[in-house]
C-alpha cells in the first residue's frame, strides 16, 4: 500500500513539474534583438531596393546580424520619428533612417542627442562636399550621405527636332534660351514644354542653389527672401514660364510622370532619380537625352548645375546604434562594388567619389541614345554650390507658393519678396 | 497473483470502502468543476456579449463620427462652386491653369482639414479629364483607371448617394494596391441632374481597422461586411477581401429579428455572433467571439486539471490511510479467527484497534474460553464412555474361548502331559488377570510382551503351530508404556482371519521408537485383503476370540481419544500378500 502513496506522490509531482516547464523560454528574444538592424526608407523602387542589396552584400560577411527594411511612406516616416522623438522614447523608432537632406538640419537640430555620431564610421572627404552641409552639425558627421540630388535637363529629342534644335542646342543655356527654344517647340508640335505643379516650387529651389543661394542664410536659421537676387530671378523665370504658355499644370506625382510617359510634355529638369520615371516609358527609348540643367540668365554666380532632392542615412542613439553604424560604413560608406552594382541594377547614383570611377559609371545608356548619363551626371555633380538647407526649407516654401501666385497675378516682384520675408521672419525663428 | 487474491479477501472490506470513497471523491470533484466551468461560461457569455454589444456602439459611433466628416467634406466639395468650375472648365493658359490648380489644392486642402483626424486621401475627377488627388498612395489607381474602375460605375448607378466599396489590387488590378475602403458620389448639378464630376474618399483597410482593432483580441474578431457579404475589412489580414456568405446571413438575421447575439458554427468554429447595421455606410459591422479561444482564455483547463488531481488525491490518501486505520484491526481479527484450524481452540486472538475490534475480540476470546470448557468436558465424558465400554467387554471374555481353552487342558492332563497343561493354564491365568484389571491402566511393553507371548502359546496349543509369532522388541522400547489390550486384537485378528485360504504361515511383531512416537506393528503373510486405503478392518465376532466386542475401530478411536489427532491405527493390506496394521502412540513412561 505505501508503493500506492509513493506513486500517487510522484505523480503530482510530475504533474506540476509539467506545468512549469511550459514558460522557460522567455529570455530568448531579447538576446537576438541586439543584433537586429532595423531600417526605415520609402520608395520601393529605388531606396527600397539599394538597400537590400547592400544587406547582401554585408549578410554575405556577416551572417549573425538580421537587417529588417521597413518601407514607410515619407510623411509617415517624418511624422513617426517627430512624434518618437519629441516625446523621448525611443521604443519602436528603428536603427537607421533615411532622411531627405530639406529636413535633415531640423532633425538634427531639434532633437541634438537623438542621433548617433558618424565621423568616425565613413571618411566624409570621399563624399561629395554639397551633401556633408546638410548631414552634419557642427563639424560632427551625423548622416551617411546617399543618392545625388543632381540635376539635368531632360529632353524629347525628337520634339526638338521638329522644332529645329538639337540636343546640342540645349548645352549650358540659360532659363531665357530654354524657354524660347519651348516656345518654338509648343509652335511646332502643340507640346507643352514642362510640366509644373503649382504647390511644388522645386524649380525655383534648383534655379536658386545654381546661384549658390537658397531660402535661407548661411546660418540656416534666418529667411533669404528679400533681396536674394537668384530667388528673385527664379521667381521672374517662372513667371516667364508660364506667361509663355509653355507650362503644362500637375497636381501629384503620378499626374506629373503621366505628362511625360504619355508624350504630352518635352522636357524636365530635375533630379537624376527621375531616371526610372522616364524610362519606364519603353516606347520612348532613343527619344530622351539629358542636357545639363539651365541656369539663371543675369546670376553671374550661377552655373549649369543644381541639386534637387536627394538623402541620407542617420543612425538613431539606441541599442544597436555600434552594429547599425558598422553596418552603413561597410557597406554604402565605403564599398565601391556596391555603387557599382546600384548603378547598373537601379540607376541611383551616390555621392561616393571612390565609386565614380568605375565601370558602370562610363555605360552607356541605349534609351537616352547612348549618352552616358552616369558619368554626365557625375561630372555635374562636382560642380554644384554647396547650400546650407537649414532648418525650415519647407516651412518658407509654404510661404513663397502662395506669394508665387500672388505674383502670377500681378502682385509685383518687389512687394512679393518683401511680404514672404516678413511672414517668413514671423514665423520661424 | 494468489497472494494478492488472498490480500484481497483479507482487505475485501477494506478495499471495498476505498473504491467507493475514491469513486465518489472523484465523481464529486468531476461534477463539481463541470458544474463550475459550465456556470461560469456562461455567465462569461452572457457578460461577453453585453460588453461586446457596447463596444459595437462605440464602434458605430467613432465610425458615425468618421462618416460624418466624410459627408461634411463631400458637401463641401459638392457645394463648391471653383471646384466645380475646375471640373468642367475647358484647359486654357498655363498661367490660368496653374492658377486653377493652385486654387483647387488650396480649396481642397480647407476641405481636408476636417479630415484631418483620419488619413483619408481625396480624390476627385471631372468631365473635363482633369483630376485631382492628394495622397494618391492611399489608393494608387491612374486617373485613366479611374474611369473605368468598378467602384466608379457602381457610384453612377446611384448618383446621390454616398456609398462605401472595397477595392484592392484584385479588384481594380492595380498592383500595389492595398486593401481599401472607397466613399464615392457622383457630383451632380442640382437642377439639371447633369454629373459633372465624381468624388472619392479613400481610408485604407488598414487604417479603417483602427476604429475597432483596440476592441479585438485573440478569439474576439471584428468584421465589417458589405450587403454582397464581401469582408471589407476584419482585424484579421487573411479574412479580407474574401466573400462570406454565411456570415452576411446571421448578420441580416440579427439585424432583423434585432437578435443580441447569436451562436452559430462559422470559419470551422463555434462563435458568438453579435452584429450591428451601419445604415449611414450600408455595412455590418460584426463582432465574432471564439467561443473556444475566448473561454480557454477564461479557463486554464490544465491548472483546473492539476488542481483538481491534486484535491483528489490529497483527499484519497487522507481516506486511504483512515480507512486503512478503521478497518486494519478488524483484518487483523479476521484473518486471526480464520488461520485457527478445527481443533486449535487454546489460539487466542490478539484484542487491540478500536472499540468495537476490541470488544469483539475479547467475546471471541471468552467464546473461545466456553468452548474449551465445553470440550474437555466433552472429552472426558467420552473417556468415561469408552472405559466403562471397555470394562463392560472385558467383563464378556468369551466363554467359548474359556471353554476350549479348557478342554485342551483335560486332553493334557488325560493324556498325561501334565507339565504342558500346567503351563497352558499359567497362561490363561496371566491372560486372564490382565484382561480383568484396571483398563485404564498402561502397563509396560515387556509386559504387554509376555501377555501377547501367553496368547500365543495358547493357541499354538489349541490350534497347532501351523501360524508362527516372531517379536522384534527394539530394547530401548521395552520401558515405555503402552494402554492395556492394544495390540492383542490384532494379533488375534492376524490368526483367525489372515491364514482362512493359506495353512500356514508368520505374523511379525514389531516395535520401534520413531522420532516421538512409538510405533508397533503387526504384520501378516496371510491371505490379505482389498482395501480402500485407511479404512479399518471391521471386527467380526467369533467365538474363537478372547474378545468379542474389542473391534479395530475401537481402539483407533480410542487412541485418538487419548493422545491426539497425530495418534492411531493404519492398516494397509494386499490380496495374497498380507495385511499390515501400524499403531502410533507416543513415547509414555509411566
Amino acid at each position: 500500500m505505501k508503493k500506492i502513496i509513493v506513486l500517487l506522490l510522484v505523480s503530482i509531482m510530475i504533474l506540476s513539474a509539467c506545468s512549469s516547464a511550459t514558460n522557460n523560454d522567455n529570455n530568448a528574444g531579447e538576446t537576438a534583438e541586439t543584433s537586429k538592424i532595423t531600417i526605415w526608407a520609402w520608395d520601393p523602387n529605388f531606396n527600397i531596393k539599394a538597400l537590400n542589396l547592400a544587406k547582401d552584400a554585408y549578410t554575405a560577411d556577416n551572417a549573425d546580424v538580421t537587417i529588417d527594411i521597413i518601407e514607410n511612406a515619407q510623411n509617415d516616416i517624418v511624422q513617426k520619428l517627430n512624434t518618437g522623438l519629441s516625446s523621448g522614447t525611443t521604443k519602436g523608432l528603428p536603427n537607421i533612417v533615411l532622411i531627405e537632406d530639406y529636413r535633415a538640419q531640423s532633425f538634427l537640430q531639434a532633437y541634438p542627442d537623438a542621433f548617433y555620431p558618424l565621423t568616425d564610421t565613413f571618411k566624409a572627404a570621399d563624399f561629395a562636399e554639397y551633401k556633408i552641409g546638410p548631414t552634419s552639425v557642427d563639424g560632427q558627421n551625423f548622416g551617411l550621405p546617399f543618392d545625388s540630388g543632381v540635376t539635368g535637363l531632360y529632353v524629347r529629342t525628337d520634339y526638338l527636332e521638329q522644332a529645329g534644335y538639337s540636343i546640342e542646342d540645349m548645352q549650358n543655356i540659360t532659363w531665357d534660351q530654354y524657354i524660347e527654344i519651348g516656345k518654338a517647340v509648343k509652335e511646332k508640335t502643340g507640346k507643352d514644354w514642362i510640366s509644373l505643379d503649382p504647390n511644388d516650387l522645386g524649380i525655383l529651389r534648383m534655379m536658386a542653389q545654381s546661384a549658390g543661394s537658397w531660402y535661407l542664410k548661411e546660418d540656416g536659421k534666418t529667411a533669404d527672401l528679400s533681396g536674394n537676387a537668384a530667388l528673385k530671378e527664379a521667381f521672374e523665370t517662372y513667371k516667364k514660364l508660364m506667361d509663355a504658355n509653355v507650362v503644362k499644370i500637375h497636381a501629384d506625382w503620378s499626374q506629373f510622370v503621366a505628362n511625360y510617359n504619355s508624350g504630352d510634355v518635352a522636357s524636365v529638369p530635375t533630379g537624376n532619380w527621375f531616371t526610372p520615371s522616364i524610362t519606364a516609358a519603353a516606347d520612348q527609348s532613343g527619344k530622351w537625352a539629358i542636357a545639363p540643367l539651365p541656369k539663371l540668365t543675369n546670376n553671374p554666380a550661377s552655373v549649369n548645375a543644381s541639386n534637387l532632392g536627394g538623402s541620407s542615412w542617420y543612425v538613431l542613439n539606441v541599442p544597436g546604434k555600434e552594429k547599425a553604424a558598422e553596418f552603413l560604413g561597410a557597406t554604402l560608406g565605403s564599398n565601391v562594388e556596391l555603387y557599382q552594382k546600384l548603378v547598373m541594377e537601379i540607376g541611383a547614383i551616390g555621392t561616393y567619389k571612390p565609386a565614380a570611377e568605375g565601370e558602370a559609371y562610363n555605360a552607356a545608356n541605349p534609351f537616352f541614345g547612348g549618352q552616358k548619363i552616369v558619368s554626365d551626371f557625375a561630372s555635374w555633380t562636382a560642380e554644384i554650390p554647396n547650400v546650407n538647407y537649414g532648418m525650415h526649407t519647407y516651412a518658407v516654401e509654404d510661404i513663397l507658393i502662395v506669394e508665387m501666385q500672388n505674383y502670377l497675378n500681378g502682385k509685383s516682384i518687389d512687394q512679393v519678396m518683401t511680404d514672404a520675408q516678413k511672414q517668413a521672419d514671423s514665423q520661424i525663428k | 497473483m494468489r497472494r494478492l487474491l488472498d490480500r484481497f479477501k483479507y482487505n475485501g472490506l477494506f478495499v471495498k470502502m476505498f473504491i467507493i470513497m475514491v469513486v465518489s471523491i472523484i465523481a464529486v470533484s468531476v461534477t463539481t468543476t463541470w458544474t463550475t466551468i459550465n456556470m461560469s461560461e456562461r455567465v462569461f457569455m452572457e457578460t461577453f456579449s453585453i460588453t461586446n454589444s457596447k463596444v459595437i456602439e462605440q464602434i458605430k459611433s467613432s465610425l458615425d463620427s468618421f462618416h460624418y466628416s466624410i459627408v461634411i467634406a463631400s458637401n463641401n466639395i459638392s457645394q463648391s462652386g471653383s471646384i466645380r468650375g475646375f471640373l468642367t472648365e475647358g484647359d486654357g493658359e498655363s498661367l490660368s491653369m496653374s492658377n486653377a490648380y493652385y486654387n483647387m489644392s488650396q480649396q481642397i486642402k480647407r476641405i481636408k482639414s476636417s479630415l484631418e483626424t483620419y488619413e483619408v486621401g481625396i480624390t476627385v475627377t471631372g468631365v473635363n479629364g482633369r483630376t485631382f488627388a492628394t495622397d494618391r498612395p492611399y489608393w494608387p489607381v491612374s486617373d485613366n483607371e479611374l474611369r473605368q474602375h468598378p467602384i466608379t460605375l457602381g457610384t453612377l448607378k446611384e448618383p446621390r448617394r454616398l456609398i462605401y466599396q472595397y477595392d484592392d489590387a484584385k479588384r481594380s488590378g492595380t498592383p500595389g494596391n492595398e486593401p481599401t475602403i472607397i466613399a464615392s458620389k457622383a457630383l451632380m448639378d442640382r437642377t439639371t441632374d447633369f454629373v459633372y464630376g465624381m468624388m472619392y474618399f479613400s481610408i485604407r483597410e488598414q487604417e479603417f481597422k483602427r476604429f475597432y482593432e483596440s476592441y479585438t483580441s485573440l478569439g474576439n474578431d471584428v468584421v465589417v461586411l458589405d450587403k454582397r457579404g464581401t469582408i471589407v475589412s476584419a482585424n484579421r489580414e487573411e479574412w479580407i477581401g474574401e466573400p462570406s456568405a454565411d456570415l452576411l446571413r446571421y448578420a441580416k438575421e440579427i439585424d432583423e429579428q434585432s437578435l443580441d447575439y447569436k451562436n452559430v458554427g462559422i470559419m470551422g468554429k463555434d462563435q458568438i455572433v453579435l452584429s450591428e447595421y451601419l445604415a449611414s455606410f450600408d455595412l455590418y459591422v460584426v463582432n465574432l467571439i471564439d467561443k473556444e479561444t475566448a473561454i480557454g482564455q477564461l479557463i486554464d483547463t490544465k491548472m483546473i486539471v492539476l488542481i483538481v488531481m491534486a484535491i483528489v488525491s490529497a483527499a484519497v490518501i487522507i481516506v486511504f490511510l483512515i480507512s486503512r486505520r478503521l478497518t486494519k484491526s478488524l483484518t487483523r481479527l479476521v484473518k486471526q479467527i480464520s488461520t485457527i484450524s478445527k481443533y486449535e481452540f487454546d489460539h487466542y486472538v490478539t484484542v487491540g484497534g478500536s472499540y468495537e475490534t476490541r470488544q469483539l475480540g475479547q467475546a471471541f476470546n471468552e467464546m473461545l474460553d466456553e468452548l474449551q470448557e465445553y470440550v474437555k468436558e466433552l472429552v472426558q465424558t467420552q473417556q468415561q464412555q469408552r472405559n466403562a465400554e471397555l470394562e463392560a467387554l472385558q467383563q464378556q471374555i468369551n466363554p467359548h474361548f474359556l471353554y476350549n481353552t479348557l478342554a485342551s487342558v483335560k486332553f493334557m492332563v488325560q493324556q498325561g502331559s501334565k507339565e504342558k497343561a500346567a503351563e497352558t493354564i499359567n497362561a490363561l491365568i496371566s491372560l486372564l488377570q490382565n484382561a480383568i484389571g484396571n483398563v485404564s491402566e498402561t502397563i509396560t511393553l515387556s509386559q504387554e510382551l509376555v501377555n501377547m507371548r501367553n496368547y500365543v502359546f495358547i493357541n499354538h496349543v489349541r490350534y497347532g503351530e501351523r501360524i508362527k509369532v516372531n517379536y522384534f522388541i527394539a530394547p530401548d522400547c521395552m520401558g515405555y508404556h503402552v494402554p492395556k489390550l492394544i495390540i492383542q486384537p490384532f494379533i488375534e485378528n492376524a490368526f483367525f482371519h489372515a491364514f482362512n485360504r493359506k495353512a500356514e504361515g508368520h505374523i511379525y511383531i514389531m516395535a520401534a521408537q520413531e522420532a516421538d512416537a512409538l510405533i508397533c506393528e503387526v504384520v501378516d503373510d496371510g491371505d490379505g485383503m482389498e482395501t480402500s486405503s485407511g479404512s479399518l478392518l471391521p471386527g467380526p465376532k467369533s467365538k474363537r476370540q478372547l474378545f468379542t466386542g474389542i473391534g479395530v475401530r475401537n481402539v483407533h478411536d480410542r487412541l485418538k481419544l487419548l493422545y491426539g489427532e497425530a495418534y492411531g491405527v493404519t492398516i494397509t493390506s494386499e490380496v495374497g500378500e498380507g495385511t499390515r496394521v501400524k499403531i502410533r502412540i507416543p513415547l509414555l513412561k509411566g
